[in-house]
């Protein structure tokens, strides 16, 4: 199961940000009223603001989790001779991305 | 209490980013036998001995953090947009989404550092290690400068 680890954070890079920016929540969490809605649901004068980061998380975590499951299905021997340096050139590229999605905040 | 979670988050990021420093420092930058000086003996630490507190310290702040993250949204956040302080905002939007990809590096970086073979990914453990790092070190500017946003006279 551990030489699933660097598969797991390489997908999860990529599942996050697929998650964020198509807001893929598989919940939602509502701070002013301490409640919660399925996927990703809206706010609502009722609900106030609602939060979808956990959401994400959870939803970039289970997928990874289910990735690097399938991965074990791999030989030992062909895996080892992947290249390690997905597990953080992946997310270093994710970092780029998510500064790009962002830009809006900082442009105008 | 949201005071006192968000010294010990304050407290806890410190000692993350001081961990993950030396780690960083003594990966990239390693100490030569023969230097004895304040920043060679700062880069020379054992680093690989760092790798599983920087975990603990990672996922126990960015936890802490994600249990203050709900007042903040409703408190510091709707202050920011209200005085239009966008670039504020997505500092840390950024901040939000670099930590996520943070908790998501910790197998991989702890996989590198405790259970692959030595002698092999050394490169993968520092830049892993200085990924980690960028992402400590932004979250705590970012944390500390919007804590402290009307002392910039905003």
């Amino acid at each position: 199961v551990i030489r699933a680890l660097p598969v797991f954070s390489t997908i999860f890079a990529v599942l996050y940000v697929l998650a964020m920016y198509f807001n893929l929540a598989l919940f939602t969490y509502f701070p002013r009223t301490g409640g919660f809605g399925p996927l990703a649901a809206s706010p609502t004068t009722e609900s106030g603001v609602a939060m979808y980061w956990y959401g994400w998380l959870l939803t970039a975590s289970l997928g990874s989790a289910a990735v690097a499951g399938i991965s074990l299905l791999v030989p030992e021997s062909r895996s080892a001779r992947l290249w390690a340096g997905w597990s953080w050139l992946v997310p270093a590229v994710m970092v780029i991305v998510l500064v790009y999605l962002l830009r809006g905040w900082f442009l105008g | 209490v949201i005071t006192t979670l968000l010294i010990c988050h304050a407290l806890l990021a410190v000692t993350l980013i001081g961990a993950l420093t030396h780690q960083t420092l003594g990966v990239w930058w390693p100490r030569k036998s023969a230097q004895s000086s304040f920043f060679a003996s700062f880069r020379g630490v054992r680093a690989g001995l760092y790798a599983n507190a920087i975990v603990v310290l990672f996922l126990l702040t960015a936890s802490l953090g994600g249990i203050l993250y709900p007042s903040y949204r409703l408190g510091p956040r709707v202050m920011l947009e209200n005085l239009r302080l966008a670039k504020a905002n997505g500092v840390f939007e950024l901040k939000e989404h670099f930590v996520a990809i943070g908790l998501g590096l910790l197998p991989a970086y702890w996989y590198f550092w405790k259970r692959a073979p030595d002698g092999r990914h050394q490169e993968t453990r520092r830049v892993l290690t200085l990924l980690l790092a960028g992402i400590a070190w932004w979250g705590f500017i970012v944390g500390h400068i919007l804590n402290n946003i009307r002392g910039f006279g905003l």
